[in-house]
């Protein structure tokens, strides 16, 4: 509502000048028409051409500011040579500009976080990663407001947007944008390395890996060895922190009955060092690239 | 007449976009109005609405503008960017409608005082089901150089190929300079005889001393630090200056659990008011 507003307000006193002239010049090309006189045509041409004048006079004003500015970083503008007054030059230039201009907002998404502008306000999308691995993308449509308002999203239900939005989103919007991509970021990994265990390492699993949607809670049985060990190991990855991708509690239990040997016991400490120092897939291309001997040596 | 009319219109909005890139940056944290007005000037500027404009000029200003906002809703702005794409598809991998392509990627830019250069490769694979695209390669330059918490933390990035967590630890550690900055300079101007910045608010010390007890200092150290996941955290310590014979006195050794204490205090009233009741305590002390 108010942003309709403003911009009635605004759009009259905008137009003002250039729809004054607008009407003068209907005016004149009528009363042309009729009487032939070429008497008020110039007056009206001198007013549009002096305030052409002016604005130009003003934009080379701002320009040369700007490029002041920019002083030290290398910018990417290139200079109209007064020379070429020719149109076609002119054009090619700005459509260099342009496609310049057009590829840095499409380069935006390498940062994280990019956006396209809406009628209402701003689409942003979250990219997520993991080891170099592009993930899934995430978007938060947002209307410019007072109060900001998310009007619709992406975002998965079990991340807490809500909590994330009272704490920044009126007062800090980049703390709000930033934080939301950490725990998507952290999402995303913690996922895509269940996703990569359960793809890649099914031979070493001797059940189904158990996971809630968070992904932050992790429960398998597992044997270092495919064949030879009959007592698979039973482990519990619980990641209390969900902006990081690393678990913060780590059990390792032994299934059997009878009591653990001294090198199964070093083992079993052995894994639980490596789960949570290691990422989760990555524990278990380590299990098959050491085969039948686990090397101590992983634990440093 | 007509073309005059359109070309006074495309002027108005350059200018427009050029008094935006005249303005300041802003401190991050005062974000969210300042976005919400940028983006009311904007929708005022295009009074033509948001279809595509027939007229070159205009259309580049209304990017421009897009890009203006871009940067002070991340706070990120990227000044110069390039891209090179190869075609690694063999004719084996044709055969089995598979795609593969490397582009090299070259962004340059700054967040705030910090400037950046990054090169990456991302290699893409399409095949009939999915696509994949995996950054392969990140090389990382930064300055300033000075903020030596940085340059660890890049190699850690480069490592990882993690472009993400670049931008983001970025972020957060700009935030957490220009909120020390603040800090410091906000305690400097209360307590313009007792505060000390010797290198200035930038730095990552402040010093407290009462101009009546000379050879009293007590030094804060606020170091920011970023952890093997990227997690931008602070860092306080105290030192404390003290001459040999207020040693000697100490027999409550209360100078040397100083640093301790002053890390719980730190748990329980924050920041800001740690270090408030520091100056206030040596400021009163004094004056009794």
């Amino acid at each position: 509502m108010e942003l309709a507003n403003t911009l009635s307000q605004d759009g009259e006193s905008r137009g003002g000048v250039l729809a004054h002239l607008e009407r003068l010049e209907t005016q004149v090309s009528r009363s042309r028409k009729k009487m032939e006189e070429p008497q008020s045509a110039p007056a009206v041409e001198s007013a549009l051409g002096t305030r052409i004048h002016e604005l130009k006079r003003l934009r080379d004003k701002l320009r040369a500011e700007v490029k002041q500015r920019q002083a030290s970083v290398k910018a990417s503008t290139t200079n109209v040579e007064p020379d070429q007054t020719l149109e076609i030059t002119e054009q090619e230039i700005l459509k260099r500009k342009r496609e310049n201009v057009k590829a840095i907002l499409q380069a935006y998404r390498f940062t994280g976080i990019s956006g396209k502008l809406t009628s209402r306000g701003v689409c942003v999308c979250i990219s997520t990663a993991f080891e170099g691995n592009l993930l899934d993308s995430y978007f938060v449509d947002l209307v410019m407001q007072k109060p900001l308002q998310i009007h619709h999203h992406s975002i998965p239900v079990f991340i807490p947007l809500e909590e994330i939005s009272a704490k920044y989103l009126q007062t800090n919007i980049q703390h709000f944008l930033f934080t939301l991509c950490e725990y998507l970021n952290a999402y995303s990994g913690r996922k895509y390395q269940a996703d990569r265990l359960q793809s890649d390492s099914e031979a070493f699993l001797a059940g189904p890996l158990q996971r809630n949607s968070l992904c932050n809670l992790l429960s398998f049985t597992y044997k270092a060895e495919p064949e030879g060990q009959s007592f698979p190991f039973c482990a519990r990855l619980l990641y209390k922190d969900l902006t990081t991708t690393l678990p913060t509690d780590v059990t390792v239990t032994y299934q059997g009955t009878d009591a653990l040997s001294t090198t199964r016991e070093e083992q079993r400490a052995a894994h639980e060092n490596l789960f949570f120092t290691k990422p989760l897939h990555q524990v278990f291309t380590s299990f098959a690239r050491k085969g039948d001997k686990l090397d101590m040596s992983l634990v440093s | 007449m007509d073309s005059q009319l359109v070309e006074a219109r495309a002027l108005e909005a350059e200018i427009t976009a050029l008094r935006r890139a005249c303005v300041e940056p802003p401190a991050p944290g005062e974000d969210t109005s300042r976005v919400r007005k940028s983006f009311q000037e904007i929708y005022q500027a295009d009074s033509e609405g948001w279809e595509l404009s027939k007229d070159l000029r205009s259309h580049l200003g209304h990017l421009e503008s897009e890009l203006q906002f871009l940067s002070t809703l991340t706070g990120i702005s990227i000044r110069h960017y390039s891209k090179k794409t190869e075609d690694l598809t063999s004719t084996e991998m044709t055969e089995k409608s598979i795609k593969k392509v490397l582009q090299r990627h070259r962004l340059s830019g700054n967040c705030h005082m910090i400037t950046f250069q990054l090169e990456f490769q991302l290699l893409e694979i399409q095949n009939e089901e999915s696509l994949s695209s995996v950054i392969t390669d990140l090389s990382i330059i930064m300055e300033p150089t000075e903020y030596s918490e940085l340059s660890e933390f890049v190699s850690r990035a480069e490592e990882r190929r993690d472009l993400f967590m670049f931008f983001r630890s970025l972020h957060f550690f700009v935030e957490w300079c220009e909120y020390r900055k603040r800090t410091f300079k906000r305690f400097k101007e209360k307590y313009p005889e007792a505060v000390h910045l010797s290198e200035g608010a930038s730095s990552s010390c402040m010093g407290i001393r009462n101009p009546s007890r000379p050879g009293f200092e007590l030094v804060i150290v606020w170091r920011i630090q970023i952890d093997e996941e990227g997690k931008v955290l602070p860092k306080l310590d105290l030192l404390t200056k003290v001459p040999l014979q207020a040693l000697e006195l100490d027999k409550n050794g209360v100078i040397e659990t100083a640093p301790l204490s002053f890390r719980t205090l730190l748990g329980v009233l924050g920041i800001e008011a740690t270090l408030e009741s520091l100056i206030k305590s040596l400021h009163t002390e004094a004056s009794n």
